[in-house]
């Protein structure tokens, strides 16, 4: 029976698509007998039921966290370096503190496009909260506490005497000057390892501004001073200038992602130096997007070293191997890859059975046939236009069919919406859900360290209201009692989180 | 009368010598750069000394997990297989630029420099793991290690023994990991690479430019994701150990790349999931933050230079000025301040239509600038903004240079290299990350291994060799 809907406003769409409307996944992930035979066909089927009953994801909240007893401030506002750093850790059972201003983290406040419609709501308060900080304030607890304040700092100080790693994401120096960075507390906590992640870096020419009404920078400033978003994107002799043929920025902060991820590396590098390595104490570590970033741009600024050549922008093609770009087929984009010799003559065999041209004009191309060879710019520009002439009569879904019976690594470019319904990806999963206490129904991506065999990576809860454990945390590490607590809220030193539980 | 207690010197709050007193007068700039005291790398203590790490590893994705654990001190083994070694030492940017070892003139022994950075602080041996010889070479070597990396199909290892199912029994310690496209489940076979992680999993979609502005899906510029997937992967390594230390059990890790690429696009996961709303492109703007985003000035900063990356492409500046009174600012400069009456909040200035109007406007002030002049005029305002920088002005940046994070080095096989991965991945204060080489020449340690580390007689190396083993 359908049901008459009238739209008068985006918010009335929204309830059409809604979880509530709309099943996830809709096609049920294929089961467990199924996927057996697909181990069977390259004769794996004991190792993989062995990988099964191992790493199987369901099974990772009945197994021990890695991280347990590991205690871990994080404080900084706007940027999600600390915050992923933060996650990393929590996600394998370290209790990461997140400490924000009474007020609250402003990016907690950030809606895609602005839009309030876009914000998850807390099912007690009807406090709203950006998806972005939701899905990184996993497994962590949320404290307020005001460090312009002289009490506030005190605080500060008792927690952190008592913690293993403080993940810092202010500007350079503010800590400093407020008498909490890392010179005063490494005095009242010799092991504590005191991570700071920026952008361009606390010290140095060019270290990070902020602006005169004191914005912050922040990502892609990272993306931009590595040189990522010059070299990302299509030259425009593909596509005009304007028109897709720019300098390209990465769709998410990557630059801090990538600053955070190394941060958490750093920080357990540290503290397994000083626990089980002979370090016995703690130290400071200083993690930047910009050059967590140009760290992993290749050779890019030694090719710049050995020859003065500035790496240009080449789309999705890849200059130093082919095939490895994706290609437009009938109903959207087709990812081929494949440098080796083995792999090379496996798509040539794949293509040239429906399109015999293939074969003549590619396999027995003499310059063809070496691995290095095959990089030259002709060359890339000869195969891919045979390619994509195979390609673009066919649907994604039968091109990875045929290049897959040739154990070709081979993929379609998919859209969020496809990614979540993807069979391998659901049968995983790799997006999963959770029902929150606060926020109910969120989907989050999964941490790609949920499948050890021992100690997993794992979601236990997603996003908390501002201050929601302000009063547990400071109770039991702050040395405060519930007096002192209620004369810091009368105060606004601290924010306490009070549920209306009548609203549920 | 209070009586004044005596407080022991160690407990009392404050500087305890000299040196402290005056690191704690110290402007703070100076006290980091003391205390990260770049350039002396060499003299600190390493935070992984004493772990030994098998990597039998390919391309970069494997080979950088791997690379972080030997900058950080790990003793690291990588394992090739014996002619055709690591497929990633045959590949260079358009076939250019190939790096030679000084004391190696064979015609066919360049390094492509696609596989650089990759295998920091490695030992090089070559075997065949096909040969049966290999499990016995590969069971000593794995009783006296603490972890194992590989990148084969998943099952590989497993017919060759080699897979933690038979590991687990010599070595209960040991951490063993696999990292590849896919891991288990119905597309358990599928090969993956960085621009498969990429497309698959969401990341390409969201970035680029909107169909709707002539725009496609757009691929980050190379292998970006392989590497920040294997670094992901050290982290869980990392783990692991802290936990083995305390219970002394190792581990098996199946990682995924391409799932990673889906962990780090944010709100695109809670946004689809609650309200199906499918995260789109959003060019070089930001979709949570305005003003936040990359424009395109009218003039080249290098209008003579031969060169097109200079000469047409340098001519993107990053301009940022969300908060009311920076965009009031901004506005002001450029002589719209219509636009900030018409959107002064900025809930109203980051919607879609909004912002297409601002970088018009951004645009159209910048046409007759070019973005050096575009960075100064905003700077010297007090506002944010930084060009779009390419290999040559990072390079001759003094930021960077100072920092140490960029540094010519003598790398002893191939060479003066200029450097810019190891330091730059974070500076720590007591055991920095250092690179002692960037790669050696295929087998290079075969010896130092296999005779001074397994004990083998150099009658059955010289045998392998002749077999083919080695």
């Amino acid at each position: 029976m359908a049901e008459e809907v009238r739209i008068k406003s985006r918010a009335d769409t929204m309830k059409l698509t809604s979880y509530e409307n709309r099943p996830w996944p809709v096609t049920p992930p294929p089961s467990r007998e199924e996927v057996m035979k697909a181990y069977e066909k390259r004769r794996a089927a004991e190792f993989g039921k062995w990988c099964e009953d191992n790493l199987w994801f369901y099974d990772s909240w009945n197994k021990p966290e890695a991280l347990r007893g590991v205690r871990v401030l994080e404080v900084g506002l706007w940027r999600l370096s600390h915050m992923f750093a933060g996650s990393i850790l929590a996600e394998f059972g370290a209790e990461v503190i997140k400490i924000e201003p009474p007020e609250g983290d402003p990016l907690r406040y950030l809606a895609p496009f602005g839009r309030d419609e876009y914000m998850f709501e807390d099912v007690y308060t009807g406090e709203k909260v950006s998806p972005e900080f939701l899905h990184e304030m996993r497994n962590k607890y949320s404290v307020t506490l005001d460090l312009e304040t002289e009490e506030g700092r005190e605080i500060y100080k008792k927690l952190a005497a008592t913690v293993d790693i403080i993940f810092e994401g202010y500007p350079p120096g503010y800590m400093d000057e407020l008498g909490i960075g890392y010179r005063q507390l490494s005095q009242i906590n010799p092991r504590l390892i005191y991570v700071w992640i920026g952008v361009l870096g606390q010290w140095g020419p060019w270290k990070d501004k902020v602006s005169k009404f004191g914005q912050w920078m922040l990502d892609p400033f990272g993306q931009v001073a590595s040189g990522f978003v010059a070299k990302t994107g299509y030259p425009p002799d593909l596509l005009d200038r304007g028109k897709g043929g720019d300098p390209t920025r990465s769709g998410s902060w990557i630059a801090d992602f990538t600053a955070g991820e190394q941060a958490a590396v750093n920080a357990l590098a540290a503290l397994y130096w000083r626990d089980y390595n002979g370090g016995n104490e703690g130290q400071f570590i200083e993690v930047t997007g910009s050059e967590a970033l140009f760290e992993i741009l290749d050779f890019d600024l030694s090719w710049y070293g050995f020859n003065e050549s500035i790496k240009a922008r080449t789309g999705s093609w890849d200059p130093c191997l082919n095939q490895y770009a994706w290609n437009p087929c009938k109903d959207g984009y087709m990812m081929i890859g494949g440098q080796t010799d083995r792999l090379w003559y496996r798509i040539n065999m794949c293509i040239e059975r429906d399109l015999p041209l293939f074969g003549r004009l590619i396999c027995e191309d003499p310059k063809l046939k070496e691995v290095a060879a095959r990089n030259a710019l002709d060359m890339l520009i000869k195969t891919y236009t045979l390619t994509t002439m195979w390609l673009r009569t066919q649907n994604r879904v039968e091109v990875e069919e045929k290049l897959l019976e040739y154990d070709i690594a081979a993929g379609p470019l998919l859209f969020p919406d496809e990614v979540a319904e993807y069979p391998h990806f659901v049968y995983r999963p790799w997006v999963h859900v959770i029902e929150d206490e606060h926020y109910g129904h969120v989907m989050y991506a999964v941490p790609p360290n949920a499948y050890h065999m021992r100690t997993p990576a794992r979601v236990k809860w997603i996003g908390r209201p501002l201050g929601k454990d302000t009063a547990e945390i400071l109770l039991k590490y702050a040395g405060i009692d519930q007096w002192k607590l209620r004369e810091l809220e009368e105060r606004g030193i601290v924010k306490i989180y009070r549920p209306n539980f009548e609203n549920k | 009368m209070e009586r004044i207690e005596r407080i022991p010197m160690e407990e009392q709050s404050g500087p305890r010598s000299r040196e402290e007193l005056e690191a704690n007068k110290m402007p703070y700039e100076e006290f980091c750069r003391k205390l990260f005291d770049v350039g002396n790398e060499f003299s600190k203590p390493q935070a992984l000394k004493g772990i030994r790490w098998l990597s039998c590893t390919m391309y970069i994705f494997t080979p950088h997990m791997v690379s972080n654990l030997a900058e950080l001190g790990a003793e690291v083994i990588k394992i090739e297989f014996p002619r055709l070694a690591d497929p990633m030492k045959h590949t260079s940017p358009f076939n250019e630029a190939y790096v030679y070892p000084l004391h190696d003139d064979r015609p066919l022994s360049g390094q492509g420099l696609g596989v650089i950075n990759a295998n920091v602080n490695k030992y090089f041996i070559t075997l065949d793991y096909h040969r049966p010889e290999a499990i016995e070479v590969m069971y000593r070597l794995v009783k006296m290690s603490d972890g194992l990396t590989e990148c084969y199909r998943p099952g590989t290892f497993d017919k060759w023994k080699i897979s933690y199912r038979y590991l687990m029994e010599i070595n209960p310690r040991f951490i063993y990991v696999w990292g590849g496209g896919f891991g288990y489940g119905p597309k358990v076979f599928g090969g993956s690479y960085d621009i498969l992680g990429q497309a698959h999993a969401g990341l390409a979609s969201i970035t680029g430019f909107h169909e709707d502005f002539g725009g496609f899906p757009v691929k980050h510029t190379n292998w970006v994701i392989d590497w920040y997937s294997g670094t992901l992967g050290t982290a869980g390594i990392l783990a692991a150990l802290y936990w083995r230390e305390k219970t002394g059990l190792g581990t098996m890790i199946e990682f995924s790349q391409v799932m990673c690429a889906a962990r780090c696009i944010g709100y695109t996961w809670p946004l689809y999931g609650k309200w199906g709303i499918v995260r789109q492109r959003w060019g070089n703007w930001d979709t949570l933050l305005c003003v936040h985003g990359i424009i395109c000035c009218g003039k080249s900063d290098y209008p003579d230079s031969k060169n097109p990356q200079l000469r047409d492409e340098a001519r993107y500046v990053m301009i940022s000025a969300f908060k009311d009174e920076d965009f009031k600012e901004l506005c002001k400069i450029i002589n719209r301040m219509d636009l900030y009456e018409k959107y002064q909040k900025h809930k109203d200035r980051v919607e879609a239509t909004a912002q297409i109007e601002i970088y018009n406007a951004l645009e159209e002030w910048a046409r007759d600038k070019s973005r050096s002049e575009v960075t100064k005029i905003l700077t010297e305002a007090g506002l944010l903004a930084m060009p779009v920088l390419n290999d040559k002005e990072i390079y001759e940046s003094p930021h960077f240079r100072a920092r140490g994070t960029i540094r010519w080095q003598a790398d002893p096989s191939y060479g003066d290299i200029l450097v810019h991965s190891t330091y730059s991945a974070g500076l720590l204060s007591k055991t920095p990350r250092r690179k002692y080489w960037d790669a050696r020449p295929v087998g290079a340690d075969n010896l130092r291994i296999y005779r001074e580390l397994l004990g083998y007689p150099m009658s059955t190396i010289k045998e392998w060799y002749a077999k083919g083993i080695i």
